[in-house]
């Protein structure tokens, strides 16, 4: 009996599969459906995975984007060679890793890169090499403000400012609490900045720093408290965010402040984690579009991670963005004479080129430029953690910060807005 | 002059020859990956001289070292950004400022022995991580601490070194130097206190020996070993991270200058490449770094079971009998 409904529940996820493959089937580069035979075009990524977090969601993502771009005729024919490096959260391992693909692999250009070191560490490089990095899960300064890099997530600052902006206007936050990690060019920039907008908009704020070798959450969690504040921002990894509401659960802090969180909470699995204490609670900005939001662009990627990627590779914001790089990328390189696809500094001026493509992934157009400083994505949309998911409680909407005026200035000569 | 000072033993010979093949020819063969872990490795070999170097001729242990590079390393970051001085420059301030913090960390240091020292100079290691996790490296920011929100300023490398291939090359000279500096000193007076004050603390005193300054000596000058290892680290990324140096790591780096062998050059050098070359090996095979930590322990215990001069001395112990064997056949 236990083998025959075996058996049927075999058969019956079978053809759920099939089905759900045939109502998903998903849509890369030229979609030939025949996979690409020439040679291959290297492409390389860097990602961190080491205390405090995992940061390879974006690396996944991109590497089933060209695993799914490779089986449907991949560049003109050619097929991408997609090379990871862990930087181990270590400047010495970043330097090696892009020492690595940049100048011994020599990739054309670097895509889907998630780290908290490495664009601190290789900047410099990208620009000497000549090779522009389309990162999707950068953390750090550098990422938005060097030549060479340009993001598709919005970093720290700017889901910082969206979370604190609608914590001001719907919530009625006028004092936030930031935690970060004490980082210059991550957490002490990110919190900083909505310190600045607090502070602009007649509110205050502060800061509580974490060691991100050894994080003592309760020290922060503490300190957050002991500040006055009536909002408390977690701009932390998802991990770390988790433990620090575990804290304050533990302490029934729930009800006397408010939770407010930039994107890497916006994480598939952050509800079912943080339990039902804290449903109702907790407010996210989410950088690119809600997970389960239905547009064509947002359920390809679920499908190309279905059919590509690893079940466990997280669905999230960070996964949302190395996607959205490798499909920028791949579009990038068809739109270019197939002659150049292996000169670099051909691949870097038409990614500099890139201008006006959209996905209903983003709330606004994703554009490069030839500018030392990047930013397309400044607009996002505000998400509430409830049982089992997340509920939107506001569209895109842009973020109002002088930070962001030299991006918008750029826009308006691209014709982009 | 004392002669001796000049004398190149067998050893030294074959040392100075490998640094001089390595100037050479690493550059020439290596790619960039393995360009920047080699040059990585050079300047943990010459970080570890200055701890092996104390372990060997004095027996004392210190957990320090990775502590006091990051003293080097801001230092030299530091003043990268208040002055607009040559590399060099801030390398040997870096130097001297790390050697003070050494006398600073052997005076109280001093009174202690065997597990009581290496556990001062833990708690040290544990201090400094603690400093630099809180206030962070100089980025170009104002102020003592020179650290400014977002992004680093740019550092200055050597002007002699813009190149992976010719930084390698000029941490190889530097760290040879230190090699030299520390052999320099082995054969003059303090290396003849260090050795009566190893066999008998009461009979150095007793021969007249200043054990307080000959100790404290040694002290500054694996802190200014440490100072410009850190220096040449700052001066290889352009920017440091307090992960880089937690104290686990200069407990790491002690038990690997006894792996190695922490009474020769090559064990230095041993050690250096099992730090960082071994983690760069397992990553260009696709295995866990985290490997490597297993492959420690086992050359841990090997050396405290078999090997108590460490794989260097094995080596030389190996060449002796081979050359001695060679000589009888030729008798």
């Amino acid at each position: 009996m236990k083998l025959k409904n075996g058996l049927a529940g075999a058969i019956a996820l079978g053809l759920a599969f099939f089905a759900g493959a045939a109502f998903a089937a998903p849509n890369c580069g030229a979609n030939t459906g025949q996979a690409a035979t020439g040679a291959p075009i290297v492409v390389g990524g860097i990602y961190s995975n080491g205390a405090p977090g995992d940061w390879s969601s974006s690396t996944d993502a991109a590497a089933a984007y060209f695993a799914c771009v490779n089986a449907n005729g991949g560049i003109n024919g050619r097929p991408v060679e997609y090379l990871v490096e862990d930087d181990q959260w270590n400047p010495e391992a970043a330097s090696a890793a892009a020492a690595k693909l940049v100048t011994d692999k020599k990739a054309v250009a670097m895509v889907g890169n998630g780290s908290f070191i490495e664009m601190a560490v290789n900047a410099q490089t990208y620009v000497d090499q000549g090779i522009m990095a389309m990162a999707s899960a950068c953390a750090i300064s550098e990422c938005f403000e060097t030549p060479n890099l340009v993001s598709t997530n919005q970093g720290p600052l700017a889901s910082n400012l969206g979370a604190a902006q609608y914590a001001q206007e719907e919530l009625g936050s006028k004092n936030v609490a930031c935690i970060g990690l004490n980082i210059p060019n991550n957490g002490i920039w990110a919190c900083q900045a909505v310190i600045d907008y607090m502070t602009s908009k007649g509110g205050t704020g502060s800061m509580a720093m974490l060691n991100p070798g050894a994080p003592d959450v309760n020290s922060a969690l503490l300190e957050a408290v002991a500040s006055g504040a009536d909002t408390i921002l977690l701009n932390l990894p998802a991990g770390l965010a988790l433990a620090v509401l575990k804290a304050a659960q533990e302490q029934d802090l729930r009800d006397s402040y408010t939770w407010i969180a930039p994107t890497p909470l916006y994480d598939l699995s952050v509800p079912d984690a943080v339990g039902d204490y804290w449903h109702g609670k907790i407010w996210v900005n989410a950088e690119l579009a809600p997970i389960n939001q239905g547009g064509a662009d947002g359920q390809n990627w679920l499908a190309v991670l279905d059919a590509f990627g690893k079940a466990e590779d997280p669905r999230d914001t960070f996964s949302q963005a190395g996607y959205l790089s490798a499909q920028f990328f791949v579009k990038a390189m068809m739109e270019m004479d197939p002659a150049q696809l292996d000169d670099r500094a051909a691949v870097t001026a038409a990614i500099k080129a890139i201008k006006g493509y959209s996905s209903d992934l983003m709330c606004g157009p994703y554009y490069v430029g030839d500018e030392p400083y990047h930013q397309p994505n400044h607009a996002g949309q505000m998400v509430k953690v409830v049982a089992g998911g997340f509920e939107v409680v506001r569209g895109c909407y842009e973020y109002d910060s002088a930070y962001f005026d030299r991006h918008k200035a750029v826009e308006k000569a691209l014709g982009l807005n | 002059m004392d002669r001796s000072l000049l004398r190149i033993t067998p050893s030294g010979a074959a040392g100075l020859i490998f640094a001089a093949a390595s100037f050479v020819f690493l550059p020439m063969v290596l790619g960039s990956y393995w360009l920047a872990i080699f040059t990585s490795a050079a300047i943990f070999a010459m970080a570890i001289s200055g701890v092996a170097f104390m372990y060997a001729r004095l027996g004392m242990v210190s957990l320090t070292q990775v502590g006091l590079m990051g003293i080097g390393g801001w230092v030299t970051l530091r003043l990268n950004y208040l002055w607009d001085m040559p590399f060099e420059v801030n390398m040997v301030l870096a130097a001297l400022a790390t050697m003070i913090c050494g006398w600073i960390l052997a005076l109280p240091a001093l009174r202690m022995r065997g597990l009581y020292l290496a556990l001062v100079t833990l708690m040290a290691a544990g201090g400094l991580e603690i400093l630099f996790a809180t206030y962070q490296f100089p980025n170009g920011g104002e102020g003592f601490w020179g650290v400014k929100i977002g992004s680093n300023a740019p550092f200055r490398r050597p002007a002699l070194a813009q190149t992976p291939e010719a930084y390698l090359r000029y941490v190889i000279v530097v760290a040879t130097l230190g090699f030299l500096f520390i052999e320099g000193q082995r054969r003059l007076f303090p290396g003849r206190a260090w050795a009566l004050i190893r066999r008998s603390e009461a009979a150095a005193m007793a021969a007249g020996v200043n054990v307080t300054l000959y100790k404290t000596w040694a002290f500054g000058i694996a802190g200014a070993i440490a100072g410009a290892s850190g220096a040449l680290l700052a001066g290889s990324l352009g920017l440091l991270d307090d992960g880089t140096f937690r104290s686990s790591e200069s407990i790491m780096l002690f038990a690997l200058a006894v792996v190695g062998g922490a009474r020769f050059w090559l064990g230095a050098v041993i050690a250096a490449v099992l730090f960082r070359v071994l983690p760069g090996l397992l990553n260009t095979w696709g295995v866990d770094t985290d490997l490597a930590f297993v492959i420690f322990g086992a050359g841990l215990l090997h050396a405290l079971i078999t090997a108590p001069n460490g794989i260097a001395g094995q080596i030389f112990d190996l060449v002796a009998n081979l050359r001695g064997k060679k000589g009888k056949t030729h008798d």
